[in-house]
């Protein structure tokens, strides 16, 4: 007999079409008590892994808006394996908040079983494939349904890469079965820092397959040498080329569950809501018919 | 061509370590030099792990100063990498770590604080359980009593201290300079049973006497074990306001015989 198992009414679970927002704790209790005009709200899974207060605000959340989880933690690119204790903790959180989505990146955050506390990219080879398509298997076998996948943002390539990041999460999707979650902020900042082509990115991934997208702030660093890295920090605004670049996504893929992303210098909630209209107007004009085609 | 665990650990030893530049050689080197692109996840691990200790440690940052916090916490977490992307799960270890680093040496009550803050910690993230109501005891036969083991609830923690640890992290997280003036930093035996209740997270002082008390109930003794004299006004009262708190999830009645001759399970 526990709490957990207390029937709860449940609105529908499905993530809609149209912008959510990027739920954290500074938020929760405004949520609660202004029930914002917001479609969805995405969690990061491991905010919410023990009990007390945290869970009791998602639950509550939960009762009145579909909720995304969305993990920072399991490293899909980790060699040996998924950590079980960590995919424990993320299957009996799903089936206390029964999620409308759950997703992942495409990075590895633990090695020899140390955590590092970032997602990093993976080299795009071959070997990586086949470590990330069975650690997805398992995941989504574990859970028992679909997960969606993130392109991450990145610093750094490998030599060794002889895959295109767009093209890999292609052939994870397609082995797998799983889902692409498409982060059009980190689109922007990856082909920016490696000097690559953002649209061609977004023509490379299949419609049918991107099943959510992420919009995001980030910033621009000075190096000693004059040279830029943009970093994802999600800690401002989307930047207008991002919007445009959102733009271009909806156009190719149809509209599509969007998150507003905001992580450092976290902002009033109202300053996310507006962030998040932007997002749904975009969404809601008529565009491509390809959209319709998915419905169909 | 390296393999993949190799790259990994390579990227993993240079990113824990900046003067490692064993991971240069597999990074694409271009209009960005390799170390200055390694050199933003470096920064980003340092700031979420950092982020995830003073998380659970306000007070101690707060004594010690935002900035030998972050140095301590870099040299502890080049010590004890995570061994967990559950952050909430990391740390355990900072207090023995404080009492054995030079540059705190003479903080000698901080070590305890840190004690204090990882219990409270423990506390709050503790799974979701539900108390033992005190009800569920009423059915028992005056027999029965004897062989009644409790199960603590997940989030109770017993510290066994040196310093006023609760009086300073009350009077630190509360910005209380005239307490934090008061406070008496010699050494005195201080002993403190942590949980989350209904209300939150409760710290509250128990003489040795409960402290002796409550480890053994909490660590599965029968009442006949714990106290084999049972009416003693002291056990009595401690064992109501366990109950009363919260502090207990389950109990059982074990076996008679095993319960007389005071084994444990």
């Amino acid at each position: 007999m526990s709490v957990a198992s207390a029937p709860t009414e449940r609105v529908p679970g499905p993530i809609p079409a149209l912008a959510g927002i990027g739920l954290r704790f500074p938020h929760h209790q405004a949520v609660i008590e202004r029930r914002p005009a917001v479609a969805w709200f995405e969690v990061h899974s491991e905010n919410y892994m023990g009990g007390g207060a945290p869970l009791r605000y998602l639950e509550a959340i939960r009762s009145d808006y579909p909720l995304s989880l969305h993990g920072v933690g399991l490293s899909l690119g980790r060699v040996d394996g998924l950590d079980a204790d960590h995919l424990d903790r993320i299957v009996r959180l799903a089936a206390r908040i029964e999620p409308g989505l759950v997703s992942e990146h495409l990075s590895w955050s633990i090695s020899d079983g140390d955590y590092l506390g970032d997602l990093l990219p993976l080299p795009l080879t071959e070997e990586a494939l086949d470590v990330v398509c069975d650690n997805v298997d398992r995941f989504q076998q574990a859970l028992g349904r679909q997960i969606l996948v993130e392109n991450p943002s990145s610093y750094l390539r490998y030599r060794h890469s002889t895959i295109a990041e767009s093209e890999f999460l292609v052939v994870v999707a397609r082995r797998t079965g799983c889902g692409i979650l498409c982060d059009v902020n980190n689109i922007f900042v990856s082909a920016a820092n490696h000097g690559l082509d953002a649209h061609a990115y977004l023509a490379a991934l299949p419609p049918a397959e991107v099943k959510e997208l992420h919009l995001a702030g980030h910033t621009v660093k000075q190096l000693s040498d004059g040279a830029e890295l943009r970093i994802d920090d999600h800690g401002s605004h989307v930047e207008p080329a991002v919007w445009a670049l959102f733009r271009q996504a909806v156009l190719r893929f149809g509209a599509r569950p969007t998150l507003i992303e905001w992580d450092s210098n976290i902002p009033a909630l109202d300053v996310l809501v507006e962030q998040a209209d932007q997002a749904s107007v975009i969404l809601l004009q008529p565009h491509e018919s390809r959209t319709n085609v998915d419905a169909a | 061509m390296s393999t993949l665990r190799e790259i990994q650990r390579a990227v993993a030893r240079s990113i824990r370590s900046p003067d490692n530049g064993e991971a240069l050689r597999h990074i694409a080197d271009d209009m960005i030099a390799a170390a200055d692109r390694l050199a933003i996840y470096r920064n980003n691990a340092a700031a979420t792990l950092v982020g995830a200790l003073r998380i659970a440690y306000p007070a101690v940052e707060k004594l010690v100063g935002a900035e030998f916090f972050e140095g301590a916490a870099s040299i502890f977490i080049a010590q004890h990498p995570p061994r967990t992307a559950y952050l909430n799960d990391y740390g355990a270890e900072l207090a023995d770590f404080l009492g054995a680093f030079p540059a705190a040496a003479e903080l000698a009550y901080l070590p305890d604080v840190a004690r204090l803050e990882w219990a409270v910690s423990v506390a709050l993230n503790a799974p979701d359980v539900p108390a033992l109501a005190p009800a569920a005891l009423v059915g028992l036969a005056a027999s029965e009593h004897d062989r009644v083991r409790f199960v603590p609830h997940p989030s109770v923690r017993l510290l066994s201290l040196h310093y006023q640890a609760d009086v300073i992290w009350r009077a630190v997280l509360g910005g209380d300079d005239a307490a934090l003036a008061a406070i008496d930093l010699t050494g005195e035996p201080l002993w403190l049973v942590v949980h989350r209740g209904s209300e939150g997270v409760a710290v509250r002082r128990l003489t040795q006497e409960e402290a002796r008390l409550t480890a053994m109930l909490c660590s599965g003794s029968a009442l006949s074990e714990a106290m084999p004299e049972r009416d003693s006004a002291v056990f009595v009262a401690l064992l109501a306001d366990h109950l009363a708190q919260g502090r207990f999830a389950a109990f059982a009645t074990c076996d008679p015989d095993r319960a007389a001759n005071g084994h444990g399970d």
